[in-house]
């Protein structure tokens, strides 16, 4: 296997392949940094222009696009508080605080190198452990899942804000928003009213630029048309140098990178998961938690390397069983389907240029994104924000509409989307955290398809939930930081409750 | 308003809201009704501390130290930004997209206090030929067709 790795690697660095790569991680920050357009949506449109390339640089492109996309998301998030992928929504916690306080440029630094370490150690991850790690994960099954989509849930909703109930309240919302539409298992329709625009359900995407992207555009849009922004936000080359960068954050990276690659594994938890867990691993080993949401760069560091990590340890179970992790990851079966490779375990032994120079230039794209995110992409970006603020809310508006229009060309989702946009807002003037909202959306769904299928599989015997060595694992893990934090809550009210008397 | 109130209120508004849902879900499909009646009555469940605390709050006259953020900073502004934007999603499909983005632009900018008309125009026209470009040419994006071009 290393032998076939080595001799991937002048594949990798073909000409062609290293335009495709360059032009592909272009695309991908493009496209991430635009909200409401996404890596699924650019690959997908990809695909069919590649027919009559050859698969290696066809799979350049969707790697540049890949890696790309998921650093071009950081920059929205950190200057508008827009993530502009599902992924970014962690990188938003300290991001914008930090363009507040003027230190813009700082958090796209660190969000650029802390992405390119995720995608690096990612790539590394796909390429040395990728036959081992496909064993572990066949040892989960519906109930492990279920007790992951909890576990992601409640951690969320317990650590993100000031008050457990309120948490709590916010992702149960997002776990009924999710619920709207035909059931996936018995098909019958749930909370849709009788109205046929319900039976679908809320698409994510809306549900969240609606919910993450409306609220702070409609708050800018309330201040006068003076500079919402700090004008040093924009400055790229402020604090550390690079080699600070790498002393202060290396625990963090190697941390969040782990807790990433962990997740990519998974076939169905994607970025934001990955993003969300490293952040509040980040958070709880903190010395100084309440500085988490305040504009803390370690916060930064932490999902942006999550989500990052996540990108190529995700095509694990796709090259090495077929299974397709995330939607990115059935796209890329789909390319090299395209091309006439059958994924599965033969793709290694049939095509191992292939498949292997794929893992290549998964690696090497991770590296550009210092050259191209930190030298290009993100100046480039920057200055765009620095519109007059009566002019960047109405642009970012279209910019909204565009997004959510082609995502299903109705014009009711416009709509939805403004109707979220004021829950959000709402939301957030009554100090409930919005992450658990999302996450309830995106997660409800998964926790229940794998309940329901751990009690078919069962026979309705309630206790398979927690007698797998596994779930246990993950039970117990999940009650001790819910002990935790109601400790903490319980202090911190006793202490208030002095204090005030 | 103080902040205990909007608290009650919430907290209230959550209740009605955890109790439809598992009042609803207990008419779903066997297994289906799992998790609607769940989440309904954990809603429930969790907006009573919500509740009970600030019910206490105000009953003991206690006002919270924090600073009350308003629910809308400038109601005046808020509005118009929304009206704008039901304007421009009601005139997208018969106006075309390029047209209607550019009006919205062209009208909400000095709606927000913007007051340089050379400055909103040439933003205006770089911001939508990009557009074009980028979801005309490049992405072949199906986009509501401009009224003049429409047959």
């Amino acid at each position: 296997m290393f032998e076939s790795l080595l001799n991937a690697l002048p594949v990798a660095l073909q000409l062609g392949s290293l335009i495709s790569l360059v032009v592909g991680t272009l695309i991908g920050i493009m496209i991430g940094a635009l909200p409401g357009l996404n890596p699924v949506m650019a690959i997908a449109l990809m695909l069919p222009l590649t027919y009559g390339f050859d698969p290696v640089i066809a799979l350049g492109l969707v790697a540049g696009i890949y890696n790309g996309s998921m650093y071009g998301g950081s920059i929205p998030a950190i200057l508008l508080n827009i993530p502009g992928t599902p992924a970014a929504i962690a990188t938003t916690f300290d991001g914008y605080p930090m363009t507040r306080k003027g230190q813009g440029g700082l958090a796209l630094k660190t969000a650029c190198w802390s992405s390119a370490i995720g995608g690096i150690v990612s790539a590394l991850a796909l390429m040395t452990l990728a036959p081992m790690l496909a064993k572990v994960t066949l040892a989960f099954g519906p109930s492990e899942y279920f007790w992951v989509a909890i576990f992601g849930l409640v951690s969320i909703a317990v650590l993100v804000g000031k008050d457990i109930s309120k948490g709590m309240l916010s992702a149960l919302l997002g776990v009924i928003i999710g619920l709207v539409g035909v059931d996936a298992i018995s098909g019958a329709e749930r909370y849709t009213f009788g109205t046929l625009y319900l039976v679908g359900g809320f698409d994510l995407l809306i549900v969240l630029i609606g919910l993450y992207a409306v609220p702070p555009v409609l708050e800018m849009a309330e201040k006068r048309n003076a500079s919402y922004f700090n004008a040093d936000s924009f400055r790229v080359t402020d604090g550390d140098g690079s080699l600070g960068l790498v002393r202060r954050y290396w625990r963090t990276w190697t941390r969040s990178s782990v807790i990433g690659v962990c997740v990519g594994i998974l076939p169905g938890a994607g970025g934001n998961l990955a993003a969300l867990l490293s952040y509040n691993e980040a958070k709880r080993r903190a010395p100084d938690p309440e500085t988490f949401g305040t504009g803390n760069p370690i916060g930064v560091a932490a999902a942006e390397s999550g989500n990052s990590a996540d990108n190529a340890s995700a095509m694990i179970p796709s090259l090495t069983l077929g299974i397709p992790g995330n939607l990115i990851a059935a796209l890329v079966l789909g390319a090299l389907m395209i091309h006439g490779l059958q994924p599965g375990p033969q793709l290694f032994t049939r095509s191992p240029d292939v498949v292997f120079g794929f893992m290549w230039q998964l690696l090497l794209t991770a590296m550009l994104l210092l050259l191209l995110g930190g030298m290009v992409a993100t100046r480039l970006f920057a200055q765009i924000l620095r519109m007059p603020t009566a002019l960047l809310v109405p642009t970012t508006l279209v910019l909204m509409a565009i997004g959510i229009y082609t995502v299903n060309g109705n014009v009711t989702d416009l709509y939805v989307m403004l109707a979220f946009g004021l829950i959000g807002y709402l939301l957030n003037r009554l100090a409930f955290p919005l992450a658990p909202v999302v996450l309830g959306v995106l997660l409800g769904p998964m926790a229940e398809q794998n309940l329901r299928l751990t009690m078919l599989i069962s026979q309705n015997d309630w206790t398979v939930l927690f007698t797998r060595p596994i779930s246990l694992g993950i039970i117990i893990l999940l009650a001790t930081i819910l002990l935790s934090q109601s400790w903490k809550a319980l202090r911190l009210r006793r202490h208030s409750a002095r204090h005030d008397s | 308003m103080p902040m205990t109130y909007r608290d009650f209120f919430s907290g209230i508004a959550f209740l009605i809201i955890g109790a439809t849902t598992a009042w609803m879900g207990k008419d779903f499909f066997a297994d289906a009704a799992y998790i609607p009646i769940g989440a309904g009555i954990l809603m429930g469940v969790f907006s009573l501390p919500l509740i009970w605390r600030s019910t206490r709050s105000l009953l003991a006259r206690h006002h919270s130290s924090q600073p009350v953020m308003a629910l809308v900073d400038h109601p005046g502004r808020f509005l118009a930004t929304l009206g704008c934007c039901l304007v421009y999603y009601t005139a997208l499909p018969s106006v075309g997209f390029y047209t209607t983005s550019a009006l919205f632009i062209i009208v909400l900018a000095p709606v927000l206090g913007e007051r340089r008309p050379v400055v909103v125009l040439g933003i205006t026209l770089v911001f939508i030929t990009l557009l074009y470009g980028l979801f005309a040419m490049v992405l072949r994006r199906p986009l509501p067709v401009e009224f003049f071009l429409a047959s």
